[in-house]
């Protein structure tokens, strides 16, 4: 099932095409991915990251384009040294390599009607930052950013330069701590009413950037800030379900819902939304634990735990009443 | 250049015959009786068999050979009343977003009628129905007659309306509407759901409302979704226009019915069953949610080619709480609408002679 009629929407699941790589510092590399078959790419919004398969582990990278038309989606890739998923990137990805993706997915996306913006990066953090940066630029839109950096470590100092030679740019960059503290007391200071400030970066940069914007009276819905985590993927634990009728036991791997196994199943369950809205999908249950992932059951329905909505909500040995 | 083949297939587009009941996206599944509001939302681009015909393949439903004369009045009222099409601050990028999508998607599902020709930022969009001709650069406004969004509303019968998250709460920032049923984009511009949902009985405080905002707001960026709504017209003609910017227009067209009613039972047939089908598409570049509504409609006379469907609306206006059927518009002459509804087999011999239909009939 398939909503986009156009190649040029799809986010789910695929494979795409390292086209180049990149050493920008001694431990950052930027890749560049193109669909392998010369497909147009889903665009996206300022902020937004890209799920990459990274030897069996799903990692969020953050694009660096404006993403409105783009022709390829570029990330840039700190090395952990811990092992993860980004010691593999650097590793292994050579150019026409193919790599498993999904997204491109928006969790730190701009205010729709901001009137002006401050945007704070520390360290590799500059990636999201870098994207909101450019979209601004694109739009013709003011912008003012502050780039915190330790000498030789910092990503894209390039591309934050040539973006400050633009009229409506201006970028303070602060290098080492104490001159980020000064740079950002001030900035913070001097914004006109109605901005929105978009941080990202290491935690002490982001708490510091929290407490000194509080300090200087910002509503905290004004302060965006985007942290180094995996993003929540939602594709639930593997379970196992019985049909209480018939016995039939059935497993439900993580990322499926019970709905889809039921059905595959060759069982009739009346269903609508598949989005835990609409009711429709409701059967009546049994379980050790269940996890209501829904906005139909109320709160005591969910605690009396004999009905699940099962296109959203999962649990554990779940009996369902067909 | 225009070839010859796309001659042809305009000419057998536009020399469709018109049936109201073929492309009807009928509201009720077959068994229901009792109408309520749900959040009756559907993955969309599945196709539906009905009693009359077949709706819901596409996106967008271009109307047949009706598709120049909907789009001729489109473009009359958007010439006489620019208020209809209104963007809020910040929408400009969405707007675009809205056009590019629908351009492509138009030209994969008519690609005998429509062409849209990519290179970068460079398109070239061809409406063969229409005559449109134009080649314009995205983001760049100058490069169109008009702002992306009323470019686009003058091609499609859909009325485009964008939402978008604003401090936590879905707002309806950006439409081209000209069809609205007894509201006014004009007013409604800049509203969340809930104030625009206000005047709806029993929606917000049976918590409809705030179901239908977590759905729009967690809308999967790969699937595109439809719900069907409904509602008696508050005019006796195919006007589609009655808005409130209209309402001189069309305020006296039932209590002139009602009169005429009350001397020949048969004035009901000029009822007009409305029909509204709403899609909802993520947009990647934004983030913004389309709520964008094509109206049908089809006049009792014409609903009695399906006789089923005359009983089933009969029983559910007949049910329907005075509450809502007050909101609907109906509630003063429901009964007058129903007792049709349930003789409408007597009256056939005034039946206009039906066209046949394209597609297979199901009953």
């Amino acid at each position: 099932m398939s909503g986009h009629l156009h190649p040029g929407y799809r986010a789910g699941r695929r494979t795409l095409r390292i086209a180049s790589r990149t050493a920008l510092t001694e431990h950052i590399t930027h890749f560049e991915l193109v669909d392998p078959d010369g497909l147009p790419l889903r665009a996206y919004q300022p902020g937004s990251h890209l799920v990459v398969t990274a030897g069996g582990r799903r990692n969020a990278y953050s694009l660096v384009d404006d993403g409105v038309a783009p022709d390829a989606y570029r990330i840039s890739v700190l090395r952990r040294g811990e092992g993860g998923g980004s010691d593999w990137l650097h590793d292994t990805l050579r150019p026409g390599d193919l790599v498993e993706v999904e997204g491109p997915r928006s969790m730190f996306a701009p205010a729709p009607d901001q009137r002006a913006v401050l945007l704070v990066a520390g360290g590799i953090g500059i990636t999201p930052v870098l994207s909101h940066a450019r979209a601004r630029v694109r739009a013709g839109l003011p912008v003012e950013l502050v780039y915190s950096y330790r000498p030789g470590r910092a990503a894209h100092l390039a591309d934050v330069r040539a973006l400050a030679a633009r009229s409506g740019v201006r970028v303070h960059e602060a290098i080492g701590a104490a001159r980020t503290v000064e740079t950002l007391r001030e900035r913070l200071a001097d914004q006109p009413m109605g901005a929105h400030a978009y941080a990202c970066g290491p935690l002490p940069l982001l708490a510091t950037y929290e407490r000194l914007a509080a300090e200087a009276g910002w509503p905290t819905a004004r302060v965006h800030l985007e942290r180094f985590t995996a993003p929540e993927l939602e594709a639930g634990e593997p379970f196992t379900a019985t049909v209480a009728s018939t016995g039939q036991r059935l497993d439900v791997p993580a990322g499926v819902s019970l709905l889809d196994t039921l059905l595959a199943a060759g069982h009739d369950v009346r269903h609508q939304c598949r989005q835990g809205v609409c009711g429709e999908c409701r059967l009546p249950v049994r379980a050790t634990r269940l996890e209501h992932r829904d906005f139909v059951l109320t709160d005591d329905e969910k605690r009396a735990g004999d009905t699940m909505l099962p296109c959203v909500s999962r649990g554990d040995q779940i009996e369902v009443f067909l | 250049m225009t070839l010859p083949s796309t001659d042809l297939a305009v000419e057998l587009f536009l020399t469709q015959p018109i049936d109201h009941l073929a492309n009807l996206p009928w509201p009720f599944p077959d068994d229901l009786d009792a109408f309520r509001y749900t959040v009756n939302v559907e993955p969309a681009r599945v196709p539906r068999r009905t009693r009359g015909g077949e709706w819901g393949r596409h996106l967008v439903d271009l109307g047949g050979a009706e598709y120049p004369a909907i789009m001729a009045d489109r473009r009359r009222i958007l010439d006489a009343d620019p208020g209809r099409v209104q963007v809020r601050p910040g929408m400009a990028l969405a707007c675009w977003d809205l056009l590019l999508y629908y351009l492509r998607d138009l030209a994969l599902t008519y690609p005998d009628l429509m062409e849209l020709d990519e290179v970068g930022e460079h398109l070239h969009w061809r409406n063969h129905v229409l005559g449109t001709d134009q080649r314009f650069v995205l983001g760049d406004a100058t490069t169109l007659p008009y702002d992306p969004l009323e470019f686009l509303a003058r091609e499609v019968p859909d009325d485009l309306l964008l939402v978008v998250e604003r401090d936590g709460r879905l707002c309806f920032d950006a439409g081209a509407v000209t069809f609205a049923a007894a509201w006014a984009v004009s007013f409604d511009v800049g509203m969340d759901i809930y104030e625009i949902h206000g005047p709806v009985p029993r929606l917000t405080g049976e918590g409809i409302t705030a179901r239908a905002e977590q759905f729009l707001k967690r809308l999967p960026a790969d699937q595109v979704y439809r719900r069907v709504n409904w509602t008696l017209s508050a005019s006796d003609s195919r006007t589609l226009d009655v808005s409130l910017e209209e309402l001189p227009a069309w305020g006296r067209d039932i209590p002139a019915l009602i009169r005429d009613g009350a001397v020949d039972a048969t004035a009901w047939g000029r009822v007009q069953l409305r029909i509204e089908l709403e899609h909802f598409v993520r947009l990647p570049m934004t983030g913004a949610v389309t709520f964008n509504i094509r109206t049908f409609m089809a006049s009792l006379d014409e609903l009695r080619a399906v006789p089923a469907w005359c009983e089933q609306l009969a029983t559910i206006i007949e049910e329907l709480p005075a509450d809502l059927a007050e909101y609907k518009g109906f509630l003063d002459h429901r009964d007058d609408v129903v007792a049709f509804l349930r003789t409408a087999d007597l009256h056939t011999a005034n039946l206009p002679a039906a066209s046949p239909s394209p597609h297979d009939r199901t009953d």
